[in-house]
């Protein structure tokens, strides 16, 4: 008897599943398909522990808390990554799927379920990840005097429990894998958002050299699997809405970040035309004259005369305005990720003020007032 | 097999305690090393949600004083009073020097950390960072680490104590991703292992907890200390004991039973669902014991505190009660019940951590310093791993850094080597799983919240059956075997202490406490295979024994 169905009275199930064997020491890898039972209520990890108890003791995998707090257990399901320990089995057995789990992508495999985190903790190690002390450390030696507000500026980054689940997902990662990536850099924005770091400046510097923040391509992947709701994608964007309020703006990422706002507020449109020159300089945008032509002609981008300005202009500008009145610069003015809309909704179904951390301080939400 | 490394101090265990005590270490000029068998941001002290215990008087007026008696009153009486005063008095200090280093605590109105009302406490004292403190402090212990550059020997599973002329001089480990083992030499060497919840089958601990400090010390000859004292915590969730955290009942969630009655008004009418862990533990097992139950469990209410509310400081507590419970508390009560949380027996040390073995150190949970006597407080737990943690690493780098040598005789290492390889060896035998869940599932049973002679005596007969029983392949067994010995410390010292105290809790024949003959700390030490028991008085200060109500 396995120690869960020792425990309770449980009804069980039969799982099937299959896994990604691999041998570094031999480079063999074999997808296995096991079939064991398990209590109704065994989550992936369960079902792996009985798989190693009882089928094949050789299978590898990490694991420790078994209450998503630990960032142990970070793997693939079906080409995902998941926490092992928070996904439950029932529905998915229900489903008849027979999900196909491996190690975690981004990260070399040493065996089985269990990469290598080594690149994982030496980007984390790059970002400079521990506090910068400079100013206002309180004369009486207690602590720093902060609102609840500003602290929560950094709520979701400081959930983070360094699973990599966000790397393994990470689309710029694979392309590039110098990339800072989502992991560390939301450790950044955990410092740069912090009142207490004195390090602002010369982080954002740092951050903003290649393979830093402007190598992401916003595929919004780590947003999308992240398991603690951190939200890594906002914690770039925030670095990079930090980078330019602070004028390091030497980045073509960040010139075209910029030139987005300008075109918006000025024409409605994204004045595509000058979107090169505007990003990568004029040099650069004489060598593409041809190929700017050429897209031109096949109608793929509008000729730069005469300005094309939408209709209801004004209410662009109006945003525009309504943004720099209401302070938002920098980090302020991201607006969150799904996690923090779903939330923002559930708490409107249910008729509860708005006071939650993922919102920015002293902002209402974009659409609160409906 | 060569020494892999020497240091001046090695940290065997890399959470709260083992990563405190290794900052003060290296701070102190010591060159410092943690060996832990997971990454030191695994360790289960991030799963501490509730907060930490400081005397700061930020949610109302509060002096080291008043924590320090709520902590001996707290323990029944069996808490060593110099050792809980010193906790009380550093630990303000040490949680703004958190604070300083970046702590991500909640905040009050007026921009300092927030504190939340714990259970038995005088006064509201828990420091908290949403529920979520033990996170937030591991994380910031590991970027001081990161920031002094400090050696981890992550991955390696410490196996083995070294010991020569009287002195602990090292540790050998089996390096988990590479294979082999591996010796490291230490001048000191602090255990910081954490507890041994694995021995019960619904337990809030991680299945990293087994123990293995209090097991490696015991079998070098050192003493543990109040090995019965194994606190339930009363509100985890079935079927495994995920931990609800104390921090909705200090927000004001209430305890029912299948009646809707707040029970706690008939177990302790004043301090209701915020009395001490064991009289709750006690109470809600009365109640299902006694059929107003709901599927052998007990329900936490807090609806009433409101979505917001919930949202903003119960956010990961929901999230847990809705993944593993399949409820959201917005709108039901979780069922909850008592499940094995915290061993306040541990390795038997002073005020600076020191063990009766030179050379060896002790802190945090696998210690018994001893600040919890017969019951903790929550939120103590987390300060005792940071003031001891500290307190240990100070003292062990003084000690290193005033001793030259390091020695490990190579005899010591061709033993670990053969043994390791016989175990290996072994193609027949049964596999652990068998002998670790029937330890588990008898343990709850015979050594549970209430306690029987003749259960504790079945147990007792039940474990050296599966000792003899055990044998076996590498990690889970090597683990397993340090939970076998362990487990065997906790039955007899149990049976030894024939009175009701704390977390040992004998309704059945010896219903009261005893201060006359057992107010005092049971000692076991391993000699000749077998456990051999011996007693210790209580250092007592200010406070005299009084009857224990809430």
């Amino acid at each position: 008897m396995s120690e869960a169905i020792l425990y309770t009275d449980s009804p069980t199930m039969d799982v099937r599943l299959k896994i990604w064997r691999f041998d570094s020491t031999t480079g063999d890898r074999e997808l296995k398909e096991y079939e064991v039972e398990a209590p109704e209520w065994a989550t992936l990890l369960d079902v792996l522990d009985i798989i190693k108890d009882r089928v094949d003791g050789s299978l590898a995998y990490r694991k420790s808390c078994r209450m998503m707090i630990c960032g142990s257990c970070g793997m693939r399901m079906d080409g995902g990554a998941v926490l092992a320990c928070k996904t439950r089995m029932a529905d998915i057995v229900a489903s008849g799927r027979v999900p196909t789990i491996s190690a975690m992508g981004n990260l070399p495999i040493v065996k089985d379920l269990v990469v290598d985190m080594t690149p994982f903790w030496s980007k984390f190690r790059a970002i400079g990840p521990w506090l910068r002390p400079g100013y206002d450390r309180p004369d009486d030696g207690k602590e720093y005097r902060i609102s609840q507000e500003r602290m929560n500026v950094i709520h979701k980054e400081s959930l983070c429990i360094n699973c990599g689940c966000c790397v393994s997902e990470c689309n710029a990662m694979e392309s590039d894998p110098e990339f800072l990536g989502p992991q560390a850099l939301a450790k950044g924005m955990r410092f740069v958002g912090d009142p207490r770091d004195a390090g602002t400046v010369e982080r954002l510097e740092d951050y903003n050299d290649s393979h830093g923040i402007w190598d992401c391509t916003r595929c919004y992947y780590c947003n999308e699997r992240c398991p603690k709701g951190v939200d890594p994608r906002d914690a770039i964007a925030k670095l990079g809405a930090e980078s330019i309020k602070h004028g390091i703006d030497r980045d073509m990422g960040a010139k075209h970040a910029k030139w987005f706002v300008k075109s918006a507020m000025t024409t409605g449109w994204l004045r595509e035309a000058e979107l090169v020159p505007k990003t990568q300089g004029i040099v650069s945008a004489i060598k593409q004259t041809g190929f700017a032509l050429e897209l031109a002609r096949h109608g793929k981008v509008p000729p730069p005369f005469p300005p094309h300005v939408a209709e209801r202009v004004k209410e662009a500008r109006l945003l525009y305005d309504l943004v720099k009145e209401q302070g938002r610069d920098g980090a302020l003015g991201i607006v969150q990720g799904e996690h923090a809309l779903a939330r923002i909704e559930f708490l409107e179904e249910h008729g509860a003020r708005l006071n939650a951390p993922e919102i920015q301080p002293g902002v209402e939400p974009p659409h609160a007032e409906g | 097999m060569a020494v892999e490394a020497k240091h001046d101090v090695v940290v065997i265990g890399a959470g709260c305690a083992g990563m405190r005590a290794a900052i003060e270490a290296h701070d102190a000029g010591a060159d410092v090393a943690l060996v832990s068998k997971i990454h030191p941001t695994r360790s289960h002290s991030g799963a501490a949600e509730g907060g930490i215990n400081a005397a700061l008087g930020n949610a109302s007026e509060d002096d080291p004083e008043t924590h320090a008696y709520d902590t001996v009153k707290g323990s029944d009486y069996l808490g060593d009073q110099e050792a809980i005063e010193i906790l009380c008095q550093e630990a303000p200090g040490d949680v703004y020097q958190l604070e300083h280093w970046g702590a991500v605590f909640s905040r009050t109105e007026d921009g300092r950390i927030a504190q939340r009302p714990f259970g038995a406490a005088g006064a509201p004292r828990t420091a908290y960072a949403a529920d979520i403190t033990g996170h937030v402090l591991v994380q910031v212990l590991y970027e001081q680490l990161s920031r002094r550059e400090l050696k981890v020997y992550d991955e390696y599973f410490a196996w083995r104590l070294v010991v020569d002329e009287d002195r602990c001089q090292g540790v050998i480990c089996w390096d988990l991703l590479d294979g082999g083992l591996k010796t490291i030499g230490a001048k000191t060497v602090i255990i910081a292992t954490g507890g041994a919840g694995r021995l019960y089958v619904g337990t809030t601990n991680a299945y990293a907890c087994t123990g293995d400090g209090m097991a490696m010390a015991l079998r070098v000859g050192v003493a543990l200390e109040d090995m019965e004292m194994m606190q339930f915590h009363p509100t985890t969730l079935a079927p495994t004991g995920v931990l609800i955290t104390e921090g909705t009942r200090g927000e004001g969630a209430y305890l029912l039973n299948s009646e809707g009655e707040r029970f706690l008004k008939r177990y302790a009418p004043n301090a209701m669902e915020l009395a001490s862990r064991d009289v709750i533990s006690r109470a809600e097992q009365t109640e299902i014991d006694e059929g107003r139950g709901v599927e052998g469990n007990v329900l936490l209410d807090m609806r009433h505190l409101g979505a917001e509310r919930i949202l903003e400081r119960l956010h990961g507590t929901r999230e847990l009660a809705m993944t593993f419970a399949g409820v959201d508390p917005i709108y039901e009560p979780i069922p909850v019940r008592p499940g094995a949380h915290y061993h306040m027996g541990g390795v038997d040390t002073d005020v600076w951590g020191r063990t009766e073995l030179e050379g060896l150190y002790a802190a945090g949970e696998a210690a018994c310093v001893s600040v919890h006597g017969a019951n903790r407080l929550g939120g103590n737990a987390l300060m005792e791993t940071i003031t001891y943690g500290k307190r240990a690493g100070a003292h062990a780098a003084e000690w290193a850094l005033t001793h030259t040598t390091v020695a490990v005789p190579e005899s010591v290492e061709r033993d670990a080597e053969r043994e390791l390889k016989q175990l290996l060896a072994r193609t027949e035998g049964e596999r652990p799983w068998r002998i670790r869940d029937e330890l588990a599932a008898t343990m709850h049973e015979n050594f549970g919240v209430f306690r029987r002679e003749e259960q504790m005596a079945r147990q007792g007969e039940l474990i050296a059956g599966l000792r003899e029983r055990y044998e076996n392949v590498v990690v889970q067994a090597l683990e397993l075997g340090f939970l076998l010995e362990l487990a065997t410390c906790m039955v007899v010292a149990g049976r030894a202490r024939k009175e009701s105290r704390g977390a040992h809790s004998r309704p059945y024949d010896f219903p009261e406490r005893d201060d006359v003959n057992f107010l005092k700390h049971t000692l076991v030490r391993w000699r000749d295979g077998a456990p051999e028991l011996d007693w210790k008085p209580v250092t007592m200060t200010k406070w005299q024994p009084q009857e224990r109500t809430y």
